[in-house]
């Protein structure tokens, strides 16, 4: 089979697939074609449609490859979608961050970096599928564990977790010039004392304060 | 009007303007950390050095304008004025030699909290600010035509679907149901024996098909009640899987079927629910 009649088979995959369709299966249903081989040809479906002006183009999401409507479409297709709209507030944000960044965690975990209840929150988040739950952890009370989906890659347009935003240090966030700056490490081999450590203001890796 | 609000905070939010307007901006905050970053940021104040005793004056005002609205203010907001009011009476008592943690500033554990909470709060933005599918962009999916066993997905997924489904049951025969007087006995296994005979005659059965098979019965709400709990429970002992099809954002919309299950456990169904009290 030539390159375009393959190429062809792969557009016609990306468009007809249910969600997003990795090079793997691309490979694996188009006859003779390697997965890098598919990777390449979706690259050029891309440009393609890019030199002639479509209103949609190829995405890399949650792993796999998908066709989208270009954003300066947005307005015209929240008209055809208004029936539900995706609509993300601040708390479901957080809420999502702090799960996709500590997954899996509990609910008293989100609650305690938030500062508020999250559980109807939650709630709804697992009804929108963005996020899911991930088994329970085996302390009293065996509180659930959440983690983010499938479909919260799809929606926030990551390959995988690793491409999340980088979370900014802790010391990012304080101001630049510190009066102390930190202690150099004692050398390999010296003494360290163990009851400095348990000297530490309590167990969380609290800020150095001035 | 405008004028009842002499406060400093009601002057922050914006000066003369409704009280209803107040509420509206009130409502931004996500919560009390939220509300400090806000303080700490309008303040031009270093978060590690908080001026304790002036944010703690503020944040009062917030709160005590919060109940002047009469806005439901969530206990969170007064945990955390108290938590404030601690951390201003601690930071006057003078160090003592003899307390073990003399050294610690009573700030800490706040500052390491509002610093955790301010790096979500900016990631958060990150995210919303993304393209968004189902937003920004929109995906071009086939539906999942006729769902495969493949894409079953597990009952706890669609509960709330499958409970929905069964109030437009109720709701279709509500006015049989409702002066049903006569005590008809209806037995929970009885009803699994009809769901599991329906799916051997059919692949696949529409959930709210379930409860119109059967011809000559009255539908009484016991019976669908009765036959609800049966499909719960045949779900349970995994002879039957209830699934829905998938919306083109890939979300469970739609029509919810029954199949019965593959494997061992269909079969030894009726074993299981001879044992089912």
């Amino acid at each position: 089979m030539d390159r375009d009649a393959q190429k062809r088979i792969v557009e016609a995959l990306v468009l007809g697939a249910p969600e997003p369709v990795s090079a793997a299966k691309l490979a694996e249903v188009v006859p003779g074609l390697e997965a890098d081989e598919a990777a390449a040809l979706v690259t050029e479906l891309g440009r393609e449609y890019e030199e002639q002006g479509r209103a949609f183009e190829i995405w890399e999401v949650a792993g796999g490859y998908q066709l989208r409507t270009r954003p300066e479409y947005a307005s015209y297709l929240r008209l055809l979608h208004r029936e539900r709209p995706l609509r993300l507030s601040r708390a479901a944000l957080e809420t999502l961050a702090v799960v996709a960044y500590r997954q899996p965690v509990t609910r008293a975990e989100v609650e305690a970096v938030r500062g508020v209840e999250v559980d109807a929150v939650i709630r709804s988040l697992l009804e929108r599928q963005l996020v899911r739950v991930a088994g329970h952890r085996e302390v009293p009370g065996r509180p659930m564990l959440y983690a983010t989906t499938k479909r919260f890659l799809e929606v926030f347009g990551l390959g995988e977790l690793e491409d999340l935003p980088t979370l900014r240090e802790m010391e990012q966030l304080l101001p630049p010039a510190l009066p102390e700056t930190a202690a150099p490490p004692p050398p390999l081999g010296a003494s360290a004392d163990p009851a400095d450590a348990a000297d530490e203001p309590g167990a969380e890796p609290a800020p150095e304060l001035h | 009007m405008n004028e009842t609000f002499p406060t400093a905070a009601e002057a922050r939010l914006g000066g003369g303007v409704a009280a209803n307007a107040c509420a509206i901006k009130l409502q931004v905050f996500e919560g009390p950390l939220d509300l400090l970053l806000h303080l700490i940021r309008s303040n031009e104040v270093d978060v590690t050095d908080l001026p304790i005793a002036e944010i703690a004056r503020q944040y009062g005002e917030y709160v005590s304008l919060m109940h002047e609205l009469d806005l439901d203010v969530a206990g969170e907001y007064l945990l955390m004025a108290a938590t404030l009011a601690w951390i201003k009476s601690r930071m006057l008592l003078p160090p003592s030699a003899e307390s073990e943690d003399s050294e610690l500033d009573p700030r800490a554990e706040l500052v390491a909290r509002l610093l955790e909470y301010q790096r979500f709060k900016e990631v958060a933005e990150q995210l919303g600010d993304r393209t968004l599918e189902g937003r920004d962009v929109f995906a071009a999916q086939a539906p999942g035509a006729e769902p495969s066993p493949d894409e079953e997905r597990p009952l706890a997924v669609s509960l709330v679907a499958l409970l929905d489904a069964f109030r437009r049951v109720l709701e279709k025969a509500g006015a049989k149901g409702r002066h049903e007087v006569t005590g008809e006995l209806v037995s929970v296994r009885e009803r699994m024996r009809v769901v599991m005979d329906m799916l051997g005659r059919f692949e696949s059965i529409e959930f709210e098909r379930i409860f119109e098979l059967e011809l000559g019965r009255p539908l009484t709400r016991p019976l669908l009640i009765a036959t609800f709990l049966g499909v719960l429970e045949l779900v349970r002992l995994a002879a039957v899987r209830v699934y829905q099809g998938l919306d083109e954002a890939g979300v469970p919309r739609g029509t919810i079927r029954l199949r019965r299950a593959e494997g061992p456990s269909a079969d030894d169904w009726s074993a299981a629910v001879a044992e089912v009290t």
